[in-house]
């Protein structure tokens, strides 16, 4: 607009109007949430991890089969996130391991609110671990940190290799990628790990990714092994790296 | 699809600086948003037309300015601008870098109309 005219200046209340520069994150209310979960689970001496993927590629058959393999060793607790149903969560139940259903309605993700209202029926002392299994959906879930440490991506070989591509965004949060049913690439031969590796070291990060089937035992010792370091390398040091989202939200 | 939730937080944001202020109507919004936020603009402009119903933003216009994606490579520290899947130095084609700019989604700026004083009716 030009200063010389006046043509910039609404007739007669030019007074009355007021720019105010914030440069505040959209998301800020659910980080200080996310923050003060975090708190909690910090004082509690629990790791958390935040399961994502897409609808089906296995965040729950991978949960059963690691209270399976880990119930003798810590204690393990589950908050679900589902559209519908508390299917997802009597499974988790019948392993022995307390779960929290937090139906969503037809919100497509979880946000730091709601994992904190579940918070207030899920005791935290004594635990060791605990998996947040956020909604199918490779899209909203990456936006909204929950005040989880480590934020961990199923890529099931059912889906294209491409996905790390497709959804840089959740890709690009993740501390570890998991590809899932494995045990199914001799059959479906269109999926390549080589190639979904490529895609995934093209959104310049080094995120490591790993194998399992979680329907055969031996398939998951990976998936082990990178929970028993991190359950190690955070319990000492209760400030570990953080992942992207909480980084993010600290910024 | 979060945009809807994404400006009910925005315009909760606006409303606590229009009320700090003494303002009662918001003219405009500007807020930036990154390749790597996790947003489509588009699709936030048509969730804003409806969140915004009913509130001091409800005739509120809404500018949203797309911000570059920013790279730094870890390697060679040359800075450059990338795309979201591909973010790879374009100067020595180094596979880590840092996200300089292009994830964020934040508000900017808002432009409030203050309540005119009361005239002094003549003697």
């Amino acid at each position: 607009m030009c200063q010389t005219c006046g043509c910039s200046v609404t007739p007669g209340n030019d007074t009355s109007k007021v720019v105010v520069d914030v440069l505040q994150d959209l998301l800020s209310a659910n980080n200080e949430v996310a923050a003060h979960n975090r708190e909690h689970f910090d004082a509690h001496g629990v790791l958390v991890i935040n399961l994502m993927s897409s609808p089906g590629a296995g965040k729950t058959a991978l949960l059963e089969a690691t209270i399976v393999a880990l119930r003798d060793r810590y204690r393990i607790a589950v908050i679900e996130g589902d559209l519908q149903t508390d299917n997802d969560a009597a499974r988790i139940r019948a392993h022995g391991v307390p779960a929290i259903q937090i139906t969503t309605g037809t919100a497509c993700h979880l946000d730091a609110h709601l994992v904190h209202r579940a918070l207030h029926d899920l005791p935290l002392a004594g635990l060791d671990l605990l998996f947040i299994e956020n909604v199918g959906n490779l899209v909203c879930p990456a936006s909204f940190d929950l005040g989880q440490h480590r934020n961990v991506t199923l890529l099931s070989v059912t889906e294209g290799d491409d996905k790390p591509a497709k959804y840089p965004v959740i890709f690009l949060a993740s501390d570890l990628v998991v590809l899932s049913k494995t045990d199914l690439l001799e059959v479906l031969t269109d999926f390549d790990p080589e190639r979904a590796a490529g895609h995934l070291r093209a959104l310049g990060r080094e995120t490591p990714m790993i194998q399992t089937a979680a329907r055969r035992a031996p398939a998951l010792g990976p998936w082990l092994n990178w929970l028993e370091q991190q359950l190690g390398a955070w319990r000492p040091v209760a400030q570990a790296p953080q992942s992207m989202i909480a980084a993010r939200a600290g910024a | 699809m979060h945009e809807l939730s994404v400006c009910q937080a925005l315009l909760r944001q606006v409303a606590e600086i229009a009320d700090a202020r003494g303002a009662h109507i918001v003219e405009r919004i500007t807020i930036e948003v990154g390749p790597l936020c996790g947003l489509e603009p588009e699709l936030l402009a048509g969730a804003f037309a409806v969140a915004r119903a009913g509130g001091c933003a409800a005739g509120a216009a809404l500018d949203i300015e797309s911000t570059p994606l920013i790279i730094s490579c870890l390697s060679c520290g040359a800075r450059s601008e990338a795309k979201p899947n591909r973010l790879i130095c374009s100067a020595c084609g180094g596979f880590r870098a840092r996200i300089v700019a292009g994830d964020e989604l934040r508000l900017r700026r808002v432009e409030l109309t203050m309540p005119q004083p009361e005239a002094v009716p003549a003697p």
